[in-house]
């Protein structure tokens, strides 16, 4: 697939902290890309670089295979973390504003914002002022306001802050069928169960850098080697002498009504066979699986350097 | 695409000001205010007299008593009573004043005993009142004949006209009025202060406003940061223009039409005579010079025209100036409160500007109002309280041509701040920071 978006070795430095430290990543056309991160890895200034609000020290971005240039900030839409709307403005005329600095010409907007507002029921606020919305209701405009010009990038910066549950699947439908139509999404965030569920793509950020870069899937796969999780009955003591060489014991025996449960991280792969026949003489093993990691544990592990 | 974003963002300021009832509301009501302002100092004198005081007379001269003039703030009446009777009795009066009988001698001989404190005014108009009847009693004993004939026809008061040889080019001097031109020059300079401070202030508040409600984070992702602070600037600059071309057509309106038909016809004549520079004509008509002089210059239209496009400019000019400094400081702080601070390098020349004014007013020609309407950050108010008094065109243009430059440099310095600022949130930033992001790059 081709990458609509390629960052290349961007640095960005500030008076006495790095921001991003030789930053590089590809988002293929089509996918919803993962931006992940601790608070202040630098996650919202890589974000900043994209939508050209900062210029990088060094490095450039490409989109769609040419340098990133003014135009395109019109094929962007970007969901800052912290939003906002003119608060005395009303809610119509607001989206007209704001899609026509996207370039959209007045006609257009009006015909695809009545489109939205039918879409999302909420044809009768056109005339309210946005301070007499509630916050949940403001998010709603917000988001028509960032995909409203069908840009073929969107960037949304924790989208889900704010939304109440229903709310916030309406919009994870949203954000997928916006990909069915073509459109690439960058997604940043730290809620991890997000992730998993919508991201094909993802890059950790940590301390300015890049440190994990792949498909979900290849990642969890690629990271879960050698982790499983064991039922059995006998004895949990003879159990953990049996493989106290070659494993380290992540959680004791959990009493269950028929097996007793224990999770263990083989120390080497060559050694799993010999981990299983261990078990298998020390106690009456029932079911020995290995357990793909979510990614909250990826991250976390990543994230202290523990991978 | 960015130019049309600046159009649309002025767009959106303007609009989002001009509609509120406020703008309406305060454009009538400013000159209500002006005119109310300038009209208070005469009213408060108007009223401030009191009642009128009562004051007996013992005079054993018997000269004084009889020739005293009572007025409005004074009632005299004569008594017979003996100076320490009188003291003792007549408390309820405002005083007793005691003339001795050898007063012709002896002019020191006259006492006052007030059961009030008296003010100055009152003191020197007895004073008077009593120095004249000893001067005409003094000049009676010289015997001259019809001496009131005289004395009636050698009372002048003198009236002084001032015109301006180097204004007219066929060499008939027009008629200029010293009090009309300071009167203007007032208004003018104070209108120009207050749209420095209301005007550059609104940006400010309007910055915060956006970082406030975090519609900045929304906005610069379409648009550059520059193009927004100078949208909002020139956004506000066009209410600014609106409002004072409303303003404009209204003393216009005003002066070319309303007063003429209020006028009398031969002062309307006088008027015109002034305007055309043959004075006499206009003095031969019995109206006071001085009024008809005012007079001419407020329905004057081509004066009053030339006044408003200088108005304009400066307005403009001088905002553009400060509204950029203001802009920069709001961009840095989170709320009003913390801006007061930083604030004070830009409201500092503004209110040393108003204060020069005043000392600029009273010699429109000294070197300090020269040097004061030169340098930007004062010639907005400065120049614009001299103007009316007839300056030669190179000054307004070298003091137009340094502030429209200078106000470049400033929205150059200003975005650099600007586009730091809007993205710092909580700590409040000294003015030494301020100047630290001017160095950041980009």
């Amino acid at each position: 697939m081709k990458d609509l978006l390629t960052v290349e070795h961007v640095s960005k430095r500030y008076a006495n902290h790095t921001a991003l430290d030789d930053v590089s990543l590809s988002i293929p056309e089509g996918s919803v890309y993962g931006l992940l991160g601790p608070n202040g890895a630098g996650k919202t200034t890589l974000i900043r670089i994209i939508n050209r609000i900062t210029a990088p020290d060094s490095g450039r971005i490409l989109f769609d295979g040419h340098d990133l240039a003014p135009e395109d900030i019109c094929r962007i839409g970007y969901l800052p973390e912290e939003r906002g709307l003119y608060k005395k403005m009303k809610v119509g005329e607001q989206a007209l504003f704001f899609a026509r600095l996207k370039g959209l010409s007045r006609r257009d907007a009006t015909a695809r914002l009545k489109q939205w507002f039918e879409k999302f029921g909420i044809q009768g606020w056109w005339d309210k002022r946005v301070e007499e919305l509630s916050k949940g209701m403001a998010q709603k405009v917000q988001f028509i306001v960032t995909v409203l010009h069908e840009p073929r990038l969107l960037i949304f910066d924790e989208p889900f802050s704010g939304f109440d549950p229903i709310n916030a699947n309406l919009l994870k439908e949203e954000i997928l069928s916006l990909r069915e139509q073509g459109a690439t999404v960058i997604f940043s965030t730290h809620n991890m169960s997000s992730v998993e569920e919508i991201c094909d793509h993802i890059t950790l950020i940590n301390r300015s850098k890049n440190i994990l870069s792949g498909q979900v899937d290849d990642i969890r796969h690629r990271h879960g080697s050698n982790l499983f999780e064991v039922a059995y009955r006998g004895d949990e003591h003879s159990l953990r002498q049996a493989i106290a060489a070659s494993c380290e014991i992540l959680e004791g025996a959990a009493e269950e009504s028929v097996y007793k449960t224990i999770r263990i991280h083989v120390r080497r792969d060559d050694e799993v066979r010999a981990v299983i026949a261990a078990v298998n003489e020390a106690v009456d093993l029932r079911s020995f699986r290995e357990i793909i990691p979510s990614m909250n544990d990826i991250f976390i592990r990543a994230v202290n350097g523990s991978l | 695409m960015q130019t049309s974003n600046i159009k649309l963002i002025i767009q959106r300021e303007f609009n989002e000001r001009v509609r509120k009832k406020s703008f309406f509301l305060s454009t009538l009501i400013t000159p209500l205010m002006m005119v109310a302002l300038m009209a208070a100092p005469a009213l408060i004198m108007k009223y401030s007299r009191g009642e009128q005081k009562r004051i007996a007379v013992i005079d054993d001269s018997g000269l004084v008593a009889p020739r005293l003039e009572n007025n409005e703030e004074i009632l005299f009446e004569t008594t017979d009573l003996a100076p320490d009777q009188a003291r003792k009795r007549l408390t309820d009066l405002f005083g007793i004043l005691c003339i001795g009988g050898d007063i012709l001698e002896n002019p020191a001989n006259v006492r006052l005993y007030a059961n009030a404190s008296p003010s100055l005014s009152l003191e020197s108009q007895i004073t008077a009142q009593i120095e004249k009847i000893l001067e005409t009693e003094k000049l009676k004993a010289y015997n001259i004949e019809e001496l009131d004939r005289i004395l009636a026809e050698v009372k002048t008061t003198v009236t002084l006209q001032t015109f301006r040889n180097d204004k007219s080019p066929e060499g008939d001097s027009q008629a200029q009025s010293s009090a009309a031109a300071t009167a203007t020059g007032y208004v003018l300079g104070f209108i120009l202060y207050m749209f420095l401070m209301i005007y550059g202030s609104m940006v400010m508040q309007s910055v915060i406003e956006e970082k406030n409600s975090r519609v900045l984070e929304v906005m610069v992702s379409s648009v550059r940061p520059f193009d927004l602070m100078m949208g909002k600037i020139l956004g506000v600059a066009a209410v600014a223009v609106v409002q004072i071309l409303i303003w404009g057509v209204l003393v216009l309106a005003v002066g070319g039409l309303v007063i003429p038909r209020l006028i009398p016809a031969e002062a309307m004549a006088g008027i015109q005579a002034m305007q055309q520079g043959i004075p006499d004509a206009a003095s031969m008509n019995g109206l006071d010079p001085e009024m008809l002089q005012t007079m001419a210059v407020m329905t004057d239209s081509g004066y009053l025209l030339k006044l408003f496009g200088c108005l304009l400019l400066f307005v403009f000019g001088g905002y553009l100036l400060y509204s950029a400094m203001f802009a920069a400081v709001g961009s840095a702080v989170d709320n009003i409160q913390d801006a007061s601070q930083l604030q004070l390098p830009i409201t500092l020349p503004i209110v040393l500007a108003l204060l020069m004014m005043l000392a600029v007013i009273e010699d429109p020609n000294s070197q300090l109002a020269f040097w004061f309407s030169i340098i930007p950050f004062t010639s907005p108010v400065v120049m614009m309280a001299r103007i009316p008094y007839g300056i030669p065109l190179w000054e307004i243009l070298l003091s137009l041509a340094l502030l429209y430059a200078s106000f470049v440099g400033m929205v150059w310095l200003a975005a650099k701040i600007y586009r730091v600022g809007i993205f710092m949130y909580g700590k409040k930033p000294t003015l030494k920071e301020l100047l630290k992001w001017m160095r950041y790059k980009y």
